[in-house]
């Protein structure tokens, strides 16, 4: 037992420094979680700002990982940039300043963190031949430790922290450098995602704006004032234009403008450029952007020259493309010399593509426009012509239908019996001629727009009654009964008597035309402030395909029929017209075999609309 | 002593049917081609009755119908306007300048000597 003494006071060293280790790590791993703790505060506290947080990672991991100097470095894709830095001297400061932005190399410890995309230890650089001379003779340190970080497992940059003496770092001190990378790695991509999102928030106000332009108006220089102003405030660059290209000349033409002086205007105004010579041709027969970054190299031309002197050195030109052909050229100009950002060319692209559809919209605008203004006129002279023609075609006429009732009155001797008959055949054709010219009179004054209504009391009873007494003999020639049934004391109608008379005249004589046996009806009432008038007959009737067209101009159920019946199948067409005037409709109901009912419902009293007096 | 009728009318056909037509029925007629003659024939002629065409070339019908309105002792002649245009607002325009009647074109002869029947009974 006695032997075991000096091991219990060994144990109980052992212990003593067990604890003593475990303590002092259990502080360092408090000192580590509070300093990244810390990190990530001012990560969310600061999503816009790398640069506070940088300066608290290097600051942590310089101090935590038992190193005297560091530093972030960020690597953009191609070229490696100094970030924030710590404990170095200014003459070390003054050599990075002038090493870098530059690719990355294995002289640096950074660049072989990022080439190799792992972490680099230089444990003495005074042995190590890669490692840069001039820093070597320079440098306040002997190792160094690199950790990459990473977004999308491509390399963003690296920390680096640099100690006096030689030797590899720890396993811990690599593991907690790995934790600082991984937070500026979560920094800088949310600093980058939220300007991304800012961005596209400004991109997309901005093409609202514009959108909303070209939906809202159809004035297209609002329009393109919008988009070029938009575009020019956006891309930051010093000034921007629409050119129209017109075809007729092939030339441009200067249009909207932003950032220009009056003066500057009016001088690009006076230039002719032609489609050849310029970037703007050169990016529309291209059909992409094109970039100029300095345009006092490109060839002479007009509006190159007149830029140049206004202190123009960079274009962007995005071609106005339609479904015909160029429309014209976004241009964007600025002072400094060289290309414009990718992000910008994307947003112009978008930009041009809205200011397309508004010039596209507006060229087809005016087209139709242009169209609807000859087809008016055109549809003006038709309806002229066609009532002039009528009404020359009637002179004659009427020549001809005098002559004939002084011969067959017997006003220049007894005529034969037979020459009576042949007379009277000339009237009756004479008479249908006519009525054929007085429709398509009509027609034509619908047309036109002629066609006015003159309002006036009517009684309907009396109507019904004129209808009768004129339509009774056609009747009783076809031996068909003609009968009416008018419910008494129907109020005065208002509207105008002649043209509706014309209608139930024409509803009735159709009627008995077609009808071959048996009877003609005409019925009338009054319901709800509307007449209803409705002619029946007994005829063949409508097949059902035919009844929704059979108020068309120039339809006829059967064209045969108009050899047999007659008519110019304007009738009906002529009706429906007159009714619509009158506020009213007219339709029809048959069955096939069994008859027609042609039916009104009209207005007691006519709206004064679309009448004239 | 025969009443006479004096008929404006430049269509050479309708103004010999309306000629027939009335000396048919025992009238007097006298023709004028134009709105000119018309007028002077009115001057010198004191017809009693004018049947006066509304679409005259050059002077038209309801500028001569005025004209002979406008003579001295002619205030109260009688003047039925002839219309081959049957528009809507002709009759009104032909009663503002001064038409006691008024009949479209193309008219049966028999309709024109009814008509200068009654408005000579009238007047």
């Amino acid at each position: 037992m006695m032997a075991s003494q000096p091991s219990i006071a060994g144990q109980a060293h052992e212990l003593t420094c067990k604890v003593q280790e475990l303590e002092r790590e259990l502080t360092e791993a408090r000192r580590q979680l509070a300093a990244t703790g810390e990190i990530l505060r001012l990560i969310s506290r600061s999503p816009t700002d790398v640069e506070p947080v940088f300066d608290a990672i290097i600051a942590s991991a310089v101090k935590l990982c038992g190193a005297h100097q560091g530093a972030v470095y960020l690597y953009d894709g191609n070229l490696v940039h100094l970030g924030a830095h710590r404990n170095y001297a200014p003459e070390i400061i003054e050599i990075l300043g002038r090493m870098y932005p530059r690719p990355p190399q294995l002289d640096q410890v950074s660049g072989r963190a990022i080439l190799n995309r792992a972490v680099a230890q230089i444990e003495d650089m005074r042995a190590d031949q890669l490692y840069s001379r001039e820093l070597t003779v320079v440098g306040a340190w002997r190792s160094q430790l690199a950790v990459p970080m990473f977004r999308d497992e491509m390399p963003i940059g690296a920390i680096v922290i640099a100690r006096p003496e030689a030797g590899a770092f720890s396993e811990s001190h690599i593991e907690l450098l790995k934790t600082f990378a991984d937070q500026a790695a979560i920094a800088i991509e949310n600093a980058r995602l939220f300007a991304e999102v800012q961005a596209r928030n400004r991109d997309l106000t901005a093409l609202g704006d514009v959108g909303r332009a070209v939906s809202s108006t159809l004035n297209l220089k609002v329009v393109l004032k919008t988009a070029v102003e938009r575009a020019v405030e956006l891309s930051g660059t010093d000034a921007g234009s629409i050119f129209y290209y017109r075809p007729e000349v092939g030339r441009f033409e200067l249009g909207e403008t932003a950032g220009l002086d009056e003066e500057v205007i009016a001088k690009f105004r006076k230039l002719d450029i032609f489609m050849g010579e310029t970037g703007m041709g050169e990016a529309i027969a291209k059909r992409e952007p094109l970039q100029l970054p300095d345009i006092a190299k490109r060839p002479k031309n007009p509006l190159r020259d007149a830029a140049l002197e206004t202190g123009l050195r960079a274009s962007l030109i995005v071609p106005l493309l339609g479904g015909e052909g160029a429309l014209g050229a976004l241009v964007l100009q600025r002072r400094r010399t060289g290309e414009f950002a990718p992000s910008v060319v994307s947003l112009m692209q978008a930009f041009a593509d809205q200011s397309a559809i508004a010039l596209e919209n507006a060229r087809l605008f005016d087209e139709i426009a242009q169209k609807s203004r000859e087809l008016e006129i055109a549809s003006q002279h038709k309806s002229q012509f066609v009532a002039n023609m009528s009404h020359e075609l009637r002179t004659p006429l009427a020549a001809m239908l005098g002559y004939a009732e002084l011969l067959r009155d017997g006003m220049f001797g007894e005529l034969p019996e037979k020459s009576v008959r042949i007379i009277e055949r000339v009237q009756a054709n004479g008479k249908h001629l006519l009525g054929l010219i007085n429709t398509v009179l009509d027609i034509s004054k619908l047309e036109s727009g002629q066609f006015k209504l003159t309002l006036v009391e009517y009684s309907l009873d009396g109507m019904v009654e004129t209808v009768r007494v004129a339509t009774e003999s056609l009747a009783s020639a076809k031996q068909l009964s003609l009968r009416t049934e008018v419910v008494r004391g129907l109020p005065y109608g208002f509207g105008d008597e002649p043209r509706l008379t014309q209608v139930l005249l024409n509803l009735v004589g159709n009627a008995i035309k077609f009808t071959d046996a048996g009877e003609v009806r005409i019925t009338a009432e009054a319901k709800n402030g509307s007449f209803v008038v409705s002619v029946s007959d007994t005829g063949p009737g409508i097949p059902e395909e035919e009844l929704q067209r059979i108020f068309d101009k120039f339809y006829q159920v059967d064209s045969t029929s108009t050899k047999t019946k007659g008519g110019t199948g304007l009738g009906l067409a002529i009706a429906k017209e007159i009714i619509e005037m009158h506020g009213g409709r007219i339709w029809v109901e048959s069955v096939l075999g069994r008859g027609s009912t042609f039916s009104i419902e009209l207005p007691v009293r006519a709206e004064v609309s679309g009448a004239g007096v | 002593m025969m009443q006479r009728i004096l008929v404006v009318e430049d269509q050479e056909d309708l103004r010999e049917i309306a000629r027939f037509a009335l000396e048919g029925a025992g009238y007097e007629v006298i023709e004028a081609a134009t709105g000119a003659e018309g007028i002077a024939k009115a001057e010198t002629e004191h017809p009693d009755l004018v049947l006066m065409d509304i679409q005259l070339p050059v002077l038209d019908g309801y500028e001569s119908t005025r004209r002979i309105k406008a003579l001295p002792g002619m205030e109260r002649m009688t003047v039925i306007a002839v219309s081959s245009f049957a528009m809507r607002g002709d009759e009104e325009k032909a009663r503002a300048a001064g038409c006691d009647g008024y009949v479209t074109k193309p008219y049966s002869p028999k309709q024109l000597v009814d008509l200068v029947r009654q408005f000579l009974a009238k007047a």
